[in-house]
Order: C-alpha cells, then structure tokens, then sequence
C-alpha cells in the first residue's frame, strides 16, 4: 500500500514470520511430486516475475538506497558529496527534528495507550450489547474516510467558533480555551485517537469473541468484578491478539502523515513545526513549503533513523510480549 | 449531537425488589438470585450510554458534513449546528468547478479503478505461486513481501522520486499508477496468500486427474473459488487509494493531474487568500466521502474483515 492512507493496510507485517511456516510442514521433496506438481512449478516464475520486479525497483531498491544518500549531501540534480555521517550529526542537534521525533514517540506511546485502554473497554461492552455489529460498524467506519477529510473535519470541530465552541455558548460557557491556538498537538492526539480506536475495538474484539462464554459465566458466579474479568480471562487469553495489535500500532504510527499534515497544512505551505512527526519531517525538508528545501541527503539520514528506530521496536516488542505468552 | 435517554437509575432496583418480592421470586433472606449486582446493571447502562455516544458522534459527524455541504457559507459562520434553509446545491458546482474537484473527481476515479485491478491481477497469481507452490523460494518471497507492508512510504520517498524522475514518471496519471501500483502489492500479495491457502486442495487435484493444465486450473478453478477473497483485494485497494495523499502530494504538481485529496488541499490553499467558503469546501468533501460510504455500506463486512485481517490469527 501506498501509505498512511488506510493506517490499516501493513497490518499484516505482524504475523509475517508466521506467514511462511504453515506451508512447511506438509512440503513434500520433489523427487515425490506428481507430473501435475512438476509442471505447475515451472509456473512460478511467470507468475512471481512482475510484483517481485516492481518490488524490488520500488521497495527494496529504494530501502537500500535511503542508507546511501543520507550519507551524502545531494539536492537530488547536482553532484553528491560524500558527507559521511555528517547529516546524521546535525540530524541529532537539530532542534525541529528533536520535536518531531518526541511528537512520534508521543503519538506511539500516549495515543497508544489512550487506543489501548479505549479499545478493551469498548470491546468488554460491545461483548454483550446488542446491536453490536452496527455500534462495530459505526466505529470503524472513520477508517475508510480520507484522513485529510477527517482532519478537517475535526478542525472544524475545535476552531474558534466552530462546533465545540458554539455549543460550550449554548450552555454559557462563553471563553472556552483556544484550542486550535493553544492546545494543536492535543487535539490532533484526540482526534488520532477517536479514528484509531475504531479500528483496535475491532480486532479486539474478534480476539474476545472467541472466549468462551462459560468463563465470564463462572466469573459471574464468584463476584469477580469488571477489572477482575478483564484481568482474569479477557487479556491473558487475547495476549496474541494484543501482542500483534501493538506491532501493528507501532508500524502504523510511524506511518501518520495526512492527518496531522491537513492541520494548516495546504499543497502550499506546512503545517507549523510544532505539530510535526518525523513523517512531516522528511516531508518538510524535501518537496513541502513554498520553496521546497529538496535536502535530499539529510531528509534520508531522518528516514533511515525513523526506519531503523522501527525495526528497533518491532523486534523488541515481538521479544518481550512472545515471552509473555508463554507464562500463560 | 443525538440524545441518549437516561433512565433514573436510583428508585429502579427497590421498585424492582417490591415486585419481585410480591410475586415471590424474592426469597426470604432478601437477596435475589444474582442479586449485589444492582451496582454493576448501572454501571453496565453507563457504559452502553458512552458507547452509543461515541456511535451517535460518528453517525453524526457524517450527518453533519452531508448538511453542511448545502448550507450558504455565512449561515454555517453563524451558527455551525443549524439545518439548512434552503438547500444550497451550487455548493457543490462551485466545488465541481472553481474548487477543481471536477477534474479532479475523474482523474481520481480512473486512476484508483486502473490501479486497483491491476493491483489484483498481478497480485493474484503471484499470491497463488507463493501458497500454492511449495519450496523454499515461496517461503522467503513471501516473507520478503510481507517486510514491505512494514516500511512507511515516506522512508523511501527520496530515492523513490529519484527513480520516477528518471523514468518520467513526475506529474503524471501514468506515473502515480505506476507508483500506485508498485506500493500497494506488498500488502495485497500478502492477504490473498492466506486466502489462497485457506482454499481446499481437493478441487486442484482433481482438476489435474481430469487432465486440467497447471495454468487452467489456476484460471478456471482457483480465481472463481478465490473471488471471494479478490473482491476483498479491490476494494480495500480501491478505498486506500482513493483516499492516499502523500503520493499524491509529492508526484503531482500541475493542477490537471490533480487527485481528489490534492483537490481538497487546493481548496484550503485558496481559502487563505480567496476567502473562506466552508459550503462549497464540505461539498468538495462529501464528493470525496460519500463514494466511500456507499462502498462501505455495500461492502462494509468485507472491508472490515480484510483490514483487520492478519491480526486475528
């Protein structure tokens, strides 16, 4: 998929080393094949050839070369210059790219959590409510909606006299804070929570639909509370829907760009540093703005990091919430 | 903002007891069966009170762009949260035509239409070698394919505009299908993977008894049993695409390749000089929107289902 577009479209990454086994066990030697399996192996070639093609000259190619043009100075028409890791020593003192790397780390761990806690507890009541296929699909439905329209949107919710203000008026409150002025980066986490939340509650919930109900029945019986429940039976038997749920935030997070970019952000101009994400960073110093800066080669050194930095976490989270899984 | 009735929950339980008590369900030591849950049946109306809250916001968010996008510029100023008067149509022939969403509508729709069916048709067979050809080649491309859903667009945009650059593929419908294309194959590759393995082997095998060529039985038996899981492949592509920006964004820059979201920023760029004129801008949204939704609500179990797919394993 092309990007942050649908935040949902790398959810697979997660499950990718599981991907491969199933077809393992029952591989057979070739010697053994039919004159049907032989032949339809000389089919795998013609078949794989054009999407390996292109993913190797739009995908892998282009990986590999982010590692090299960041350690060069390059406008992308000139003459690179070998720099060394010269982008990658002002990259680390660079006041701008410090913010928008601490925003991603905001938006990972503090929307996170926020999705997290939202999503199970929405899942705990949609368990047993009725009308809970429409309510599922309500929550979702932010998801197939262009983030650029929803970022609107949501704006328009919290600008001066916008929706929110106009109704804290109805009820007397006539100086609500300025929210867009004052507090950004705060509703833009809001609003990236109000989306993202819609699609958790969801794979949650197909995780917490497959306890039985016999458990909550025996929970009923020995007066275990809400929390106690949940603790007891809902998580640590939908540990590996949460284990996977997490990578996928992870790799999904670092792929936000629209709708924080819609937040003042035109085909002219960006939106202003504060709110920027390291995504708005690479961005910002290539081709956005009125005079686009086209710093290629420092642009890479923050996408190699950003890059790095997620293989970093996806390994450590696959590390630690595995373990886990084993306890239970 | 709809209203979500409240019952008074205080005198409920004991009204509750009193009748239970004459009808004799209560017994004599005063505690129904199950009974001490009184807290939790309100706690339980709570939170089914926030989670139709929350529904209710959606639906009307939704609700509220649709009418706004027929309301007059001014009386949306005014008071955001009226109904409209008259309704204000040319809201959306101004968005059709001096916000560029009309040009814009028609790149969009044969741009998103072309690369998704490319998309899948490529997809499909390469899905069906890597589940359905054993060996350790499928095995690694399929992981190979899979590390690609991971890499954020942005990370390889530099060299990825250096390489359309040199194959002429900037400013141009062609070329953002190429790129369309390219960068969404990881993800469907890997859906229509699982789907072509959860399929049965038995109708192959006995295609290949009936003498039925590896590539017949690819075409004749596996595409129409995995229609199911291509139709998922189309849509989900059809929805991503149709609302990707950042592409978008980076390789478009005359104003007649514009994309529908390209269109949309347009729009807010000229507000800052032009004026504001939120009738026509949510109408420009509602023509971005409600194609969506009348997808969602044809297909919405199978959107939901493919993207949430992988997880729930």
């Amino acid at each position: 998929m092309t990007d942050t577009a649908v935040p949902a479209r790398d959810r697979a990454t997660a499950t990718t080393s599981s991907a491969a086994s199933p077809a393992a066990p029952h591989r057979r030697s070739r010697r053994d094949e039919g004159p049907f399996q032989a032949r339809r192996r000389r089919l795998f070639w013609p078949f794989v050839a054009v999407p390996l093609v292109l993913y190797l000259v739009f995908f892998l190619g282009p990986t590999l070369a982010s590692f090299w043009i960041s350690l060069h100075a390059w406008d992308g028409i000139g003459e690179m210059k070998f720099r060394g890791l010269g982008n990658y020593e002002v990259l680390l003192g660079d006041e701008v790219f410090r913010g928008a790397f601490a925003n991603t780390l905001i938006i990972l761990v503090g929307v996170g959590l926020a999705v997290f806690v939202a999503s199970f507890a929405l899942a705990m009541v949609l368990r047993e409510l009725a009308g809970r296929k429409f309510a599922r699909a309500v929550l979702f439905f932010p998801n197939i909606i262009a983030p650029i329209v929803l970022s609107v949107l949501w704006g328009f919710i919290f600008q001066n006299d916008g929706l929110l203000d106009s109704a804290l008026q109805g009820i007397g409150i006539s100086d609500g804070p300025n929210w867009l002025g004052d507090h950004l980066f705060f509703v833009i986490l809001l609003g990236l929570a109000w989306v993202n939340t819609g699609f958790y509650v969801t794979i949650i919930m197909a995780g917490v639909d497959r306890i039985p109900p016999y458990l909550y029945e025996d929970c009923k019986l020995a007066g275990a509370n809400a929390f106690q429940r949940f603790w007891h039976v809902t998580l640590p038997l939908t540990w590996d829907v949460v284990a996977t749920s997490a990578i996928l935030w992870t790799i999904s997070s670092l792929k936000i760009f629209e709708f924080l970019y819609a937040f003042g952000g035109t085909t002219n101009d960006m939106p202003p540093t504060g709110v920027w994400n390291s995504a708005l960073f690479i961005y910002g110093q290539t081709f956005g703005g009125r005079t686009p800066p086209y710093l290629f080669g420092y642009a890479s050194a923050a996408a190699v990091v950003t890059l790095l930095f997620l293989i970093v976490l996806v390994f450590l989270f696959r590390r630690v919430l595995r373990r886990e899984v084993i306890e239970f | 903002m709809p209203t979500t009735t409240e019952r008074p929950t205080t005198s409920t339980p004991t009204q509750e007891d009193e009748h239970q008590r004459r009808r004799g369900i209560l017994r004599p030591g005063g505690r129904r069966p199950g009974a001490g849950r009184s807290d939790r049946g309100r706690g339980r109306r709570i939170a089914h009170t926030l989670v139709w809250l929350l529904v209710g916001f959606n639906l009307f968010a939704l609700g509220w762009m649709i009418v706004t996008s027929v309301r007059e510029h001014r009386s949306i100023f005014r008071s955001p949260w009226s109904l409209p008067g008259r309704p204000q149509l040319e809201n959306y022939l101004d968005a059709w035509t001096t916000g560029n969403f009309g040009p814009a509508a028609v790149n969009t729709v044969l741009l998103v239409g072309a690369a998704s069916v490319t998309i899948v048709l490529i997809s499909a067979p390469a899905a069906y070698a890597l589940s359905r050809i054993p060996g350790r080649m499928s095995d690694s491309l399929s992981v190979l394919f899979a590390l690609g859903i991971g890499v954020p667009a942005q990370v390889i945009i530099v060299p990825l505009f250096v390489i359309a650059q040199e194959m002429a593929l900037v400013n141009s419908l062609p070329g953002l299908y190429v790129l369309y294309v390219a960068l969404s194959l990881p993800f469907t590759v890997f859906l229509l993977t699982g789907f072509f393995r959860s399929l049965p082997g038995s109708l192959e095998e006995a295609a290949a008894l009936d003498g039925a060529s590896p590539f017949r039985t690819f075409w004749q038996i596996m595409l129409p049993l995995g229609r199911s899981g291509l139709i998922t492949a189309l849509a989900l592509n059809a929805v991503g695409l149709w609302n990707e920006t950042f592409l978008a964004l980076v390789f478009v820059t005359g104003n007649e390749n514009q994309t529908l979201s390209l269109a949309l920023l347009g729009f807010l760029a000229k507000q800052q000089y032009s004026g504001a004129d939120y009738g026509a801008l949510f109408a420009g949204v509602c023509i971005i929107v409600l194609p969506m939704v009348a997808l969602y609500v044809w297909l919405g179990r199978r959107i939901i289902e493919g993207l949430t797919l992988g997880a729930d394993k």
